[in-house]
């Protein structure tokens, strides 16, 4: 073993991986990784790498909540004796590892990344965060990465991968930060035996192979978008409850409120979640409401994923394919087959474009 | 509620801790009674603040949470006694929504000691002087609340598990039922008696049915009847989801109480809706029996058009024949569990589940029961619901829907089988149906045509719980 350099790929042996993370604690960064809590296998802050559950499989909520919380206070406010004193919220600067997050996931944050880098708030968080990703040795039935552009092994956003060998794991640094991350591990490593890199991608490649769901090329955006008015979404997403857990298992949905809450003596003003799947979200003072039905709002959680964003942005959905949203709808909804079926109705629909 | 003082909640019990308690009070005789009390020199302790309303009857249980919400260590409310209501009623229908929110509270493991209920006159100064001294003493024992919307120390609950799951049903019978299901559901469409039937079919995960609208007669050939025909149809009957037009529902056993409670509360035309009754072997959630369906014989009830079990479809709303075994509710053995634990660690329990809630309101989605076209949830003047997605906010939310299904849930246990954060909203509700059961002899689902429990009142209703 010569002396380990950067760019090097290394391989780990199972408890190697466990001491890494308590290593890395032990360097007081914030860890958050997969951990089985109330029957939910949902990302947290460990505090010890025991508890962390490295089996694959996706999380209950996609890892946004770190860089885009459910809740946070934007300034709070104080009315002292007549004069209201506004304050910041306490700065947090600790350095914070996603450790174990799938491969799409990482895709998400870039997908975040293109809407919410402009708040100071997301950019501090993003800074401070380096991916550490798993590649996928399972597809679970709703997933379709590949349908997307991304892969089981996909590289998007991930500063480190991770891929599991039958006896352990590779890890490799994809990006400056996850070279910064390995840096000091190099040493003690060992360094991968050749072939071991391409076993794990072949590994990954069998994983993509089992996804059958068919492919979601960009080019349909526009046609997508001409779908607006097609009644097909009223049939569609007839069975659409209006609830948001689409938009809230979502690595990529950005939306949000803003609120004041409190009182005339002290406050804050709150950004929380928001979804396009309430009535609420487009409801003017006037009473009147652009999206007055939901199929109307079920509608724009498609499109503006696989028409709208992409047209804005340079041409990729702004849907990764996790299937969190397939998995987790109480009714069933499937963006992946109302794509299919809404461009299967199109017209102008290119001969062989669209089979199921 | 807004002065500082309230605001300001003292985090630790320091020696000069003194308890906020707010008094929600009727003008025409417990206010009058606190004012009799100082003109006659009557000392008590300065510890209440008074929020005078016109009648007990106006107090909106949710005042009380907002109370706890915003600072209080404990409530009091006080009205008029029985009989002597300047409006008439309004203390006896006060009196019945207290009793669900007390229990409600009780159950989520509050300190019993911060919540006080009183009738006290005009004339009773005396009495007020001292309610108020012993609710502040209550208060006082109770010490400082500092875990409204979070988990002082974690629970460490395990819910008892059931015995021995089941065995699943035959799948000859099943798919008899789902051949049956279909023949209806195109007859039904093809005669045009109605313009959809709504049923179950296959959803995109392996195992899982969805909700089906079918409007065509061959398409009824999708529809399934299987262990996870879970979704309550009813929920589309009613409210911002209800579907236009004539349709057929299918129901099993839970989901006709729903329409039977629909009914009741006039959000339903019955000749609107043929409901359709299918015998229910039960529903699997995993690889266990629901929870719901151990104590249930999956009889579809009396007001089924049509009743469908493996033998073929009947007219009317007749016994199947299927009746299954039934055993005790897990539910009711669970809630027993939770009941016996000190309310601290239960407070504990529930605050770690609500901890997880995301406000995707899911639960309300799905609810046959919530058909409201504004939620109170959407309601920004004045705000009863914070918007933040945190222990405050989840902690009102949940007590807002709990309080607000009570005597109305008809125990489908769709809220919790779609909520994404596990959180077992089934065992409050279950806890106050029978809370309410037992208060009332009132069973929801069971009479299309009886009033609900918190809209009706007797003047001899128990009030063991107040002062």
């Amino acid at each position: 073993m010569g002396t380990p350099s950067a760019g090097q790929i290394h391989r780990l042996g199972r408890d190697q991986l466990a001491s890494w993370v308590d290593a890395l604690l032990g360097e007081r960064k914030r860890v958050f990784a997969p951990v089985l809590r109330r029957g939910l296998r949902v990302l947290r802050a460990v505090e010890r790498a025991q508890d962390v559950d490295f089996a694959p499989g996706r999380t209950r909520w996609s890892p946004k909540e770190f860089l885009f919380p459910r809740t946070e206070t934007l300034f709070s406010y104080e009315n002292r004796d007549g004069v209201p004193v506004l304050a910041d919220p306490p700065a947090d600067d600790v350095p914070r590892i996603l450790f174990g997050v799938q491969p799409c996931d990482a895709a998400g944050l870039v997908r975040l990344d293109s809407i919410l880098l402009q708040d100071p708030f997301y950019a501090r968080r993003r800074e401070l965060t380096t991916v550490v990703a798993i590649a996928c040795s399972e597809a679970a039935p709703e997933c379709f990465c590949t349908a997307v552009g991304g892969s089981p092994a996909g590289q998007e956003g991930v500063d480190v991968l991770l891929a599991p060998l039958e006896t352990g794991w590779v890890v490799r640094a994809l990006s400056p930060k996850g070279e910064a991350l390995l840096a000091p591990r190099r040493g003690g490593w060992e360094t991968a035996a050749a072939g071991d890199w391409e076993a794990a991608l072949e590994q990954a490649g069998r994983v993509a192979g089992s996804i059958g769901r068919r492919e979601l090329p960009a080019a349909w955006a526009e046609k997508l978008e001409q779908s607006f008015a097609d009644p097909i979404w009223d049939e569609l997403a007839r069975r659409c409850v209006g609830c948001s857990i689409c938009a809230y298992v979502c690595p990529s949905c950005s939306c949000f409120d803003v609120a004041d809450e409190g009182s005339d003596a002290c406050g804050s003003r709150c950004r929380t979640w928001d979804s396009c799947s309430f009535r609420l979200f487009t409801q003017h003072g006037s009473g009147h409401n652009p999206r007055a039905t939901q199929p109307a709002r079920s509608r724009q959680r498609v499109l503006h994923k696989f028409a709208f964003y992409p047209l804005q942005h340079g041409g990729r959905a702004m849907c990764v394919g996790c299937g969190r949203c397939i998995r987790s709808c109480p009714v069933g909804m499937d963006i992946h087959a109302e794509v299919v079926e809404v461009m299967s109705g199109r017209p102008e629909k290119e001969a062989g474009d669209v089979q199921r | 509620m807004t002065e500082p003082t309230l605001q300001a909640r003292t985090e630790t019990a320091a020696p000069t801790w003194k308890p906020q308690i707010a008094a929600i009070v009727c003008n025409w005789c417990t206010y009058a009674g606190a004012d009799m009390a100082g003109t006659t020199r009557r000392e008590y302790p300065a510890s209440v603040r008074l929020l005078r309303v016109p009648c007990s009857g106006r107090v909106n249980p949710l005042f009380i949470l907002k109370a706890f919400e915003q600072g209080a260590d404990g409530v009091l409310v006080s009205g008029c006694h029985p009989g002597d209501c300047h409006y008439v009623q309004g203390n006896y229908f006060a009196r019945r929504r207290f009793a669900a929110f007390r229990s409600l509270l009780n159950f989520l493991g509050l300190d019993p000691r911060r919540v006080h209920f009183s009738w006290i006159s005009a004339s009773e100064g005396i009495k007020w002087a001292r309610v108020v001294g012993d609710v502040t003493r209550a208060v006082t024992e109770a010490g400082p609340l500092t875990d409204w919307g979070r988990a002082s120390s974690p629970a460490q609950v395990t819910l008892p598990e059931p015995p021995a799951p089941r065995p699943q049903p035959a799948a000859a019978e099943l798919e008899a039922v789902t051949g049956h299901v279909r023949e209806l559901a195109a007859s039904l469409l093809r005669e045009g008696k109605v313009s959809f039937v709504l049923g179950w079919a296959p959803g995109p995960s392996p195992g899982q049915t969805i909700p089906a609208f079918i409007q065509r007669p061959e398409d009824a050939a999708t529809l399934v009847f299987d262990t996870h025909s879970h979704a309550d149809l009813a929920a589309f009957l009613a409210g911002p989801r209800k579907v236009s037009g004539k349709v057929a529902v299918l129901v099993k056993a839970c989901d006709a109480r729903a329409a039977t409670t629909l009914l009741a509360e006039g959000q339903l035309v019955r000749e609107d809706v043929v409901l359709v009754g299918v015998s229910c072997p039960g529903m699997w959630r995993d690889d266990r029996l629901a929870y719901r369906c151990h104590s249930c014989d999956g009889e579809v009830g009396a007001l089924c058009d049509f009743t469908v079990s493996a033998a073929g479809v009947q007219p009317g709303a007749l016994p199947t024949g299927a009746k299954r075994a039934t055993g005790p509710d897990p539910r009711d053995l669970q809630n027993a569990h939770l009941e016996s634990l000190p309310a601290a660690q239960r407070w504990a329990f529930w605050q770690e589940q609500f901890a997880d809630c995301v406000r995707c309101y899911a639960c309300r989605a799905v609810c046959p029961m919530c058909y409201c076209g504004s939620c109170i949830s959407e309601q920004h003047r004045p705000q009863w619901v914070p918007t933040s997605i945190d222990g405050r906010g989840n902690t009102a939310w949940n007590l807002v829907r709990a309080y607000h299904l009570s005597g109305r849930c008809v125990g489908c246990d769709e809220c919790e089988r779609v909520c994404p954060a596990n959180i077992r909203l089934d065992l409050i509700n279950r806890r106050l149906a029978l809370e309410l059961e037992q208060r009332f002899d009132y069973h929801a689902g069971t009479d299309p045509e009886g009033a609900p429990p918190l809209a009706t009142f007797r003047p001899d209703d128990p009030q063991e719980f107040i002062y």
